[in-house]
């Protein structure tokens, strides 16, 4: 004895609901095969409906005059048996992820018309947990290999085109091979590789050209300056100071016991000038951030330190400068340096930059227009410590004289901010004490 | 090896198949004693006699009922729709009918059809006598579809969608139907009709053509190569299936596809061509693919028709399109 | 297998005028079971022996409960859609137990009756109305196609066939079953003109029941039906559908024509549609309650019975062994329908041709590689 429901069918060509009007039996009756059971109207007809199941009656789930969804069970009957045949296999199981029903329900054909829809959200059929990932096995034999073309997207050869490249001799980093726009990037600026001939050079004669591989951090040097350089509107300001002021000062600490063991220099100097500076004009303490749309305004700055080291160039940065006394600044660059000298720099210090110093001066430099550290607003050059004739309280004098150059990207900072924050560095360094009014 | 025309090879196709085959029969409105409006069928009710080249009552449906019901029956039946334009009243039968028997049941029926139909334009006619149905019949599952555009193609082709146990859309391109060319009748190793053929080598563009065009292309083709253009002209020849593998490899060679066909643009074999090109050679692509084909108008007036029809000059304007070069498509938003 | 009653060879129409009375309507059994004479006809049913009778009726009983068991697993929601032949029991059983097994029928969707005669199984015949396929049988199997769902293409097909037969130089026959709301389609005409045209071994064979959907017969044409085929140069006859006797006259009559070189033929079987269009339909919005009543009267089933009870051949053995029939025959339609299952998901790529189309497969494979991503799916 087993007890079957029958739901509610599709009684015509997608039909979702009906009415059941009336009942044609009870709880308690003993039913047979077809026997018709209720009377049902639907947008089309009133029709009968005849039993699916020979038994008894055991309960009525719908009183008369109600609407029934299509699939909701109307009647459960009491069956001899559990015949396999009595059992209706809903022939659109297996095809549909069409739910349901534990192995007594009545399922409902569901393959004429708009299939009934479940009430939950609208959801995606789960993935198998082993990702069968993308190989579709075609059968589409493999055109012969022949001549092909290098494989790229449309916009990357066009960039290609613009800059000057040969996709036939760019090697492809993206998936399967294909040449990605990073790819044509780097490449952009690579000689030709041809093979020299050996017979060229005579012996005992200098080499007439030495060809070096484009790899490491060179590479990734000359990749950052392209990218900042084509990116960023670069503008470089001047200022020439004399800091004789700041060279007696380092003189006095020098022979002060309370900075003895630590090295004071002029780059400390210019880089606590610098961070007092960007606090009075933060904006070239910022960042483009084309991808979000938005300028991003630093709180703090990570000072980055342009090294050269047997390597190449590196800016690694003394994160949170701002927050260091003079000491601080002093001990921190000093480890700096010497990291970058022994090529043991992390790579969590040379990321997170948000405003750089070049001290172009220890190459007996005055002044240049550097480029600007790939994400940040500004960089400062500071040149060579000179004795000038300059001007000195009304009178011609020899001093120490310096030229700071500043470039800034004036996406984010304008003439006059940048400027003030050059001319504050200015101020400090050729009246340290002006730093009191400041801070 | 013979010279015949594109006609003639189609005749001495029929022939061979009348001849090698018994189940095979001819059916269509004068094609009997007539031997058919283009002589296509000239001689062979004389060879083979009125119940093997059958001339049938004015109806379109009629002559398409018929062969189904003949192919039922176990016959190899060959439809002539005597024009492109008059193929609708058999549309019902071809689509509904013809193309659906073998699946709908469960491949117990066959219908081994031949539909031969004469299509396009370029011979200065009245109406509903240029038309370039083909688009239809690529798009009904259950079809085979095919276009010769020589002698050779002809003879092999009918022979090859003869023996073929699906229906096939065989069509002839009439404005060709004069062009003789080589033609041998030993098919045994003739490539399978779905394959696609390219008839003129060249590494700088791919231009896909059928049936009445693949003349005008290959003339597009020498002409290119006076300007120092390479172009590849390549003859689909099969519509239902189209060889993709074929373009394919041309495509990843050149980097530029053009298409062209009489039949109007939209919804045509052009865009089908396109679309399924661009998915599979996307990373090969220097530019877009461009489709040179009739406008969207109903087939025009005999002297109307070189302004709807693609010529040398309009398939150059889009091989220009797609070279980059300067070209009076220049500035038209796609 | 089979189901049929041969007719044996002395007959012949060879004298036999029938373009002369298509408006009369040929009938030998009265709705009330009286056996009335046609000297014109009756000898193409003096062979039919009280055995013979009596399978008559119970494939006629059989035939209508097979209709309302798969109206009934219809409502149960076990078929989308089922047409029912109710009313139409003598016009199909009578027509097709006269054809022979090598013979051939084309038919529309409602002959179900024909399709029992020619040994369809039960489960092939409900198989297209459970949507699991397009088609429930092999044709070549029992010589009957896959009904035509497009109304009146199945008369050129037949036409067609039967040209075929005519080369093959044998005896078969096609028939074609139609409704009279087939017959103003284009199809039906040219199907005639072909036959006429080559002569064709074809039976034309309209169900005239009144009824396309909710349109009246009177829509369709001006005149009787069967005045029509006359007009294409054949020969028609209008026989009371309702009278399997003389409904098996004159398909005998039109078969021997049609064999012995003669020939298409057209019958108009005039009867009525008792139940509605299909389980979809509701007949109360234009049938007049009246009309159907009056056409109750004349049911073809009950008639026979009355002239098996004048004939003392309705006997409770007979009853009994005919209700059991019914019953068992219902059962396997019922069994056999609830035993299909939904096909496969990738079979719908299988039989579109006959050989590979490269397209085709690709997107076949795609699609397996697209089912193959996700949780639980089956090898």
């Amino acid at each position: 004895m087993v007890v079957k429901e029958f739901a509610m069918p599709d009684l015509g060509e997608g039909l979702t609901e009906s009415e059941l009007v009336s009942w044609n039996i009870a709880v308690g009756d003993t039913i047979e095969l077809n026997q018709v059971i209720a009377e049902v109207e639907t947008a089309k007809a009133l029709v009968q409906l005849p039993s699916p199941f020979a038994g008894k009656v055991s309960k009525l789930f719908v009183e008369p005059g109600t609407t029934v969804q299509v699939g909701a069970p109307i009647i459960a009957v009491e069956v001899e048996g559990g015949e396999p045949s009595a059992e209706p296999a809903p022939p659109s199981e297996s095809v549909e992820g069409q739910s349901q029903e534990g192995g007594e329900r009545n399922s409902v054909l569901v393959g004429y018309g708009p299939s009934v829809e479940g009430t939950g959200r609208p959801k995606r059929r789960s993935r198998a947990a082993a990702a069968a990932s993308a190989a579709t096995p075609e059968p589409t034999s493999v055109p012969e290999p022949g001549r092909e073309r290098p494989r790229s997207t449309p916009p990357v050869r066009k960039l290609a085109a613009d800059l000057g490249v040969d996709l036939t001799t760019v090697t492809g980093t993206g998936q399967d091979g294909l040449i990605t726009r990073e790819d044509v990037v780097a490449h952009s600026g690579r000689v030709e590789a041809s093979v020299p001939s050996a017979a060229q050079t005579r012996p005992g004669q200098r080499e007439r050209e030495v060809r070096t591989p484009i790899k490491g951090v060179r590479k990734h040097t000359a990749a950052a300056m392209v990218s900042s350089a084509f990116t960023a509107p670069h503008v470089s300001e001047f200022l020439t100071i004399d800091v004789t002021p700041t060279v007696e000062l380092l003189d006095s600490i020098k022979s002060n016991r309370a900075f003895s063991g630590h090295r004071i220099n002029i780059l400390t100097v210019v880089a606590k000038a610098v961070c007092i500076a960007i606090e009075r004009n933060p904006t070239v303490n910022s960042h483009w951030d084309d991808a979000a749309g938005e300028i991003v305004q630093f709180g703090y700055v990570n000072l980055g330190i342009a090294a050269a080291t047997p390597r190449g160039l590196i800016v690694p940065n003394i994160k949170d400068a701002d927050q260091l006394d003079l000491i601080g600044l002093a001990g921190a660059l000093t480890s700096l340096t010497e990291e970058a000298r022994a090529g043991t720099t992390s790579p969590a210090d040379l990321g997170g930059g948000t405003f750089s110093i070049t001290n172009i001066g220890v190459f007996g430099i005055d002044a240049g227009t550097p480029i600007l550290n790939p994400g940040e607003a500004a960089i400062l050059a500071m040149g060579a410590i000179r004795r000038q004739p300059w001007e000195h309280q009304g009178e011609v004098a020899l001093r120490s004289v310096m030229t700071l150059s500043l470039s800034f990207d004036h996406r984010l900072v304008d003439g006059e901010q940048g400027s003030r924050f050059l001319a504050d560095v200015g101020a400090i360094l050729s009246n340290p004490g002006m730093a009191l009014t400041m801070v | 090896m013979t010279q015949l025309s594109l006609s003639a090879a189609i005749n001495s196709g029929l022939r061979r198949a009348l001849a090698d085959d018994p189940k095979v029969v001819l059916l269509g409105e004068d094609i009997g004693k007539l031997g058919g409006v283009f002589r296509v069928t000239d001689g062979l009710q004389n060879e083979f006699g009125p119940e093997r080249v059958i001339d049938t009552p004015l109806a379109e449906a009629g002559i398409m009922g018929t062969a189904v019901g003949l192919a039922f029956r176990g016959y190899r039946p060959v439809v002539e729709i005597q024009f492109d334009g008059f193929i609708y009243p058999a549309f019902d039968q071809i689509v509904a009918q013809v193309a659906k028997l073998h699946y709908r049941t469960g491949g117990n029926v066959k219908m081994p059809i031949t539909i031969r139909v004469p299509y396009g334009g370029a011979i200065g006619a009245v109406e509903h006598h240029s038309e370039s149905p083909e688009a239809y019949f690529a798009h009904t599952a259950g079809l085979r579809v095919v276009s010769c555009s020589n002698p050779q193609d002809a003879h092999t082709m009918i022979r090859q969608a003869i023996s073929s146990d699906d229906p096939v859309l065989f069509f002839e391109p009439k404005r060709r139907y004069w062009v003789k060319g080589e033609v041998s009748e030993d098919i045994s190793g003739a490539p399978s009709m779905e394959s696609a053929h390219v008839v003129h080598e060249g590494t700088d563009v791919t231009l896909a053509a059928y049936g009445p065009l693949v003349i005008t292309a290959r003339d597009a083709a020498l002409a290119a190569a006076e300007e120092g253009i390479s172009v590849e002209v390549i003859d689909l020849r099969s519509l239902s299936p189209v060889d993709f593998a074929t373009v394919e490899a041309s495509v990843r060679k050149t980097g530029r596809l053009v298409i062209t066909h009489e039949a109007q643009q939209s919804g045509g074999l052009g865009a089908e061509v396109a679309a399924s090109i661009t998915e599979r050679c996307f990373f090969y692509l220097e530019a877009a693919p461009a489709r040179v084909t009739g406008f969207d108008v109903p087939y025009p007036a005999a002297k109307l028709e070189e302004h709807f029809l693609p010529d040398l000059d309009r398939i150059l304007d889009a091989v220009d399109r797609v070279m980059g070069r300067q070209n009076s498509l220049t500035g038209w938003s796609a | 297998m089979l189901r049929s009653t041969p007719v044996s060879d002395d007959r012949t129409t060879t004298d036999f005028d029938l373009l002369g009375h298509p408006e009369d309507l040929v009938q030998l059994l009265t709705p009330t079971g009286e056996r009335v004479a046609d000297p014109a006809y009756d000898e193409w049913v003096s062979d039919v022996s009280d055995e013979q009778l009596a399978s008559l009726y119970e494939d006629m009983v059989v035939a209508r409960r097979l209709d309302t068991e798969a109206t009934a697993l219809q409502r149960q929601g076990q078929l989308g859609l089922w047409p029912p032949l109710l009313g139409q029991e003598a016009a199909q059983i009578g027509s097709a137990r006269v054809l022979r097994s090598d013979d051939f029928v084309f038919s529309s969707y409602r002959e179900n009756g024909v399709a029992y005669v020619r040994g369809a199984d039960l489960t092939d015949m409900v198989r297209v109305w459970r949507g699991v396929g397009h088609s429930g049988w092999n044709p070549y199997e029992i010589g009957m196609a896959t009904p035509a769902v497009i109304i009146g293409a199945q008369t050129l097909h037949a036409t067609g066939y039967a040209i075929g037969c005519k080369h093959d130089g044998v005896d078969s026959v096609a028939i074609t079953y139609f409704g009279d709301g087939a017959t103003s389609q284009g199809d039906v005409n040219e199907a005639m003109v072909f036959a006429a045209s080559f002569k064709a071994p074809v039976v034309f064979f309209c169900q005239n029941n009144q009824w396309a959907i909710s349109e009246p017969v009177g829509l369709q044409a001006a005149r009787p039906i069967a005045d029509r085929a006359p007009g294409f140069g054949i020969p028609s006859m209008r026989v009371d559908g309702n009278d399997v006797l003389a409904v098996m006259a004159v398909t005998r009559v039109a078969l021997d024509r049609a064999r012995r070189g003669e020939g298409p033929t057209f019958i108009e079987a005039v009867t009525y549609r008792m139940g509605p269009h299909t389980t979809s339909d509701d007949p109360s919005r234009y049938v007049d309650p009246e009309v159907e009543a009056a056409w109750a009267a004349k049911d073809p089933i009950i008639r026979l019975q009355r002239l098996l009870e004048s004939n003392g051949l309705f006997t409770d053995e007979l009853q009994a062994s005919v209700t059991a029939k019914a019953d068992a025959v219902a059962r396997e339609m019922r069994d056999g329908c609830h035993s299909l299952d939904a096909p496969e998901a990738l079979t719908v790529f299988d039989h579109v041709y006959t050989t590979p189309h490269s397209g085709l497969e690709r997107q076949k494979s795609q699609y397996a590689a697209y089912l193959a991503g996700f949780e639980g799916s089956a090898s």
